[in-house]
């Protein structure tokens, strides 16, 4: 069962940091297009951030209600993932050659950059949630058994 | 249009189980209706798709615009041939006719599980799609682990005994994706590259790399793996387990695909990968896989007369049939590879059919075992369908079981493999055996116990069962132009 940390030395440096790691979290999904990062590491460091916030500050707080919520959008990512293959495979090309996005007033260059940070944060938003809902799930699991016994 | 099939294809199940989950929070009796629809025009386009192969030839598709062909293959390749293209029509059949048939049975599951239920399903056939497309080896095992992930968590679904069942398959699946990508490796580290096509011309270029270490190795571990996929003999341990123990209208689904498109892949992989139909060099691993298929063969069909439990007798039918598509295509010539290949088809529709029908006795009649048979005479439909299938499996002539057997065996004659022959002989009478020993309980004299039949059968059920047993019949008699077909595949396979 998660409850919230009784104490406040945890419970004001969580406040601090989560923040922070949610921001580091972005600065790593939109610094994959030039150098290690993207949208798996920067969705697995969104999604704890989550978790901290849920372990530190307890079910009842506003963070973990946001976090049920967003487990029900388990498919937003991948959505985002294939709306954006879709639209090049509408433009004509290939599914996800990003070049072929229909948008007008952007180069060549700056469709391929636009499609893959779309991607990204496609994919960043259903790791995010996968890992929120493997630990709801676990604690699901624990606080089951806890009524059976 | 007809550039892009391969991929609509594949996004079709794919897009509708990403949004199933949602649909499903407002109104889960939507799920189906949705579901159904994706695979209904599914199943059309991979119609129209294998029409589209027939007339313009085969066809490689290079997702993202990564095109094939550029030196290095650095892209995913795609390929959509006359093989693929004739299973994906058998996948995405099947996939509806078993969404069809599992509405009525949907009860049994319970309604929390309807959505993870259906999204599953699309996940699972966009998954074979996707075994069924890769060009190259390591979208194969991506493909097999989404597919393997799906299947287990269906099999779970089940809840009580099944869960067992369902981590024994998890535990043994993982085992075998696990061999497979160490394979993988092997083959990487030597060729440079997983595109099949690559490998092929590195292989025909240079022969004796199929004799180096880490070739031979990889090879052991890729067929390994894949036959722990395919459930192949003395690799099966996980099978009659989940596919007895799975919800009633999931068994057919597994039976029917599962294990044929594993084998599907290790084809794809021996003949478009190693270029087994042109090189003497892999005939040792045909050789062992031949031999494997034998031992599965007999040993399947002999496990099954011995088995009290309808679901598993079948799933033990289905263990000796992979062995008899092995013994198939393991003889190098075109008259066993197309038969084989026309087998496999048969094969799905009869593994399907046959759980069907278990399915439907369960629910209808109580029926599980050997001994409560003799009630499910209260139910023609099912009986008569019932000895359509049973027919096929033997392999008696207007049914597409014999036109298939028939072909294997006369490639065998043509190899002189007596033993595959004698092999093939022995497994045909025990499945004789144990098909016998189920006619003469519903047959029989034996007092009928009445009556625990729940109703007459529905609608959905009726169809399913009633076009399986047809179908099986329709396609022994259009036999002479399909094995013209996959001799098509054959002569491409380098045969």
């Amino acid at each position: 069962m998660i409850e919230a940390h009784d104490s406040p030395i945890v419970r004001s440096a969580g406040k601090l940091l989560i923040p922070l790691i949610q921001l580091f979290a972005l600065y790593v999904l939109f610094f994959g297009q030039y150098g290690p990062g993207g949208g798996f590491a920067g969705g697995v460091i969104l999604g704890t951030s989550f978790l901290l916030a849920i372990l530190v500050l307890g079910p009842q707080a506003p963070p973990c209600r946001l976090a049920h919520q967003l487990e029900h959008g388990d498919g937003v990512g991948l959505m985002i993932f294939v709306g954006v293959g879709g639209l090049c495979l509408i433009g004509g090309g290939e599914f996800l050659n990003y070049s072929n996005l229909q948008l007008p007033s952007l180069d060549d260059a700056a469709r391929r950059s636009l499609g893959i940070v779309l991607t990204q944060i496609g994919v960043a938003a259903d790791i995010a949630v996968t890992a929120l809902s493997i630990v709801f799930s676990l604690g699901r699991q624990n606080s089951q058994e806890a009524s059976h016994e | 249009m007809r550039d892009h099939l391969p991929v609509i294809l594949f996004l079709l199940p794919f897009a509708t189980a990403i949004c199933l989950p949602m649909v499903g929070l407002k109104a889960h009796r939507w799920c189906r209706p949705l579901a159904l629809v994706s695979l209904l025009v599914m199943f059309g386009l991979a119609i129209v798709n294998l029409l589209l192969v027939r007339e313009h030839g085969e066809q490689s598709y290079g997702l993202a615009g990564w095109l094939p062909g550029s030196d290095p293959t650095l892209g995913i390749e795609w390929v959509n041939d006359h093989l693929a293209s004739a299973m994906l029509v058998a996948i995405s059949f099947l996939a509806s006719l078993c969404l069809l048939y599992s509405g009525s049975l949907t009860p049994t599951i319970g309604k929390h599980r309807v959505v993870p239920y259906y999204t599953l399903i699309l996940l699972l056939i966009s998954a074979l799609t996707g075994i069924v497309f890769a060009g190259d080896i390591f979208n194969v095992f991506v493909f097999l682990e989404v597919a393997a992930l799906s299947a287990y968590a269906l099999v779970a679904l089940a809840g009580g005994r099944a869960l067992i069942a369902a981590f024994r398959y998890l535990i043994l699946g993982t085992l075998g994706s696990t061999f497979y990508l160490l394979g993988v490796v092997f083959f990487y580290a030597t060729t440079g590259t997983l595109n099949m096509a690559e490998m092929y011309q590195q292989f025909i270029a240079s022969p004796e790399l199929l004799h180096s270490r880490a070739i031979v190795g990889g090879m052991t571990f890729l067929f390994l793996g894949l036959g722990i996929k395919m459930a192949l003999f003395p690799l099966h341990a996980w099978l009659p387990g989940a596919y007895t123990r799975a919800p009633d209208a999931i068994s057919p689904l597994l039976a029917g695909l599962m294990t044929k498109v594993a084998l599907y892949g290790c084809v794809r992989i021996l003949f478009w990968g190693l270029a087994a139909g042109k090189l003497l060099e892999p005939v040792p691993a045909l050789t062992l896989l031949g031999g494997l298929g034998m031992l599965a063969a007999l040993a399947g069909s002999l496990l099954a007369l011995a088995q009290q439990e309808l679901k598993r007798m079948f799933a033990y039918g289905g263990i000796s049939h992979i062995g008899l598509i092995l013994i198939g295509v393991s003889q190098t010539n075109q008259t066993a590879f197309a038969g084989s290949m026309f087998y496999l088809m048969n094969d799905a529709i009869m593994q399907a059919g046959l759980f069907f029908i278990a399915g439907a006795a369960i629910l209808h009649h109580g029926v599980r075992t050997v001994t409560d048979l003799p009630r499910l005479r209260q139910s023609p439909w099912l009986v008569a369908a019932f000895i359509a299938l049973a027919l096929s499996m033997i392999g008696i002539p207007p049914t597409g079981g014999f036109f298939g057997k028939w072909h294997i065996i006369l490639g065998a004659l043509e190899a002189e493999n007596y033993l595959a022959i004698t092999a093939i002989v022995v497994s045909t009478l025990l499945t004789m055996a144990y098909f016998q020993r189920l006619f003469l309980r519903i047959f029989g004299h034996s007092e009928v116990v009445p009556d625990s039949a729940e109703g007459s059968l529905a609608l959905p059920v009726k169809l399913a069962v009633g076009l399986t047993a047809m179908l099986v019949v329709v396609l022994g008699l259009c036999s002479g132009p399909l094995i013209g077909f996959f001799r098509l595949t054959a002569s491409a396979a380098g045969l």
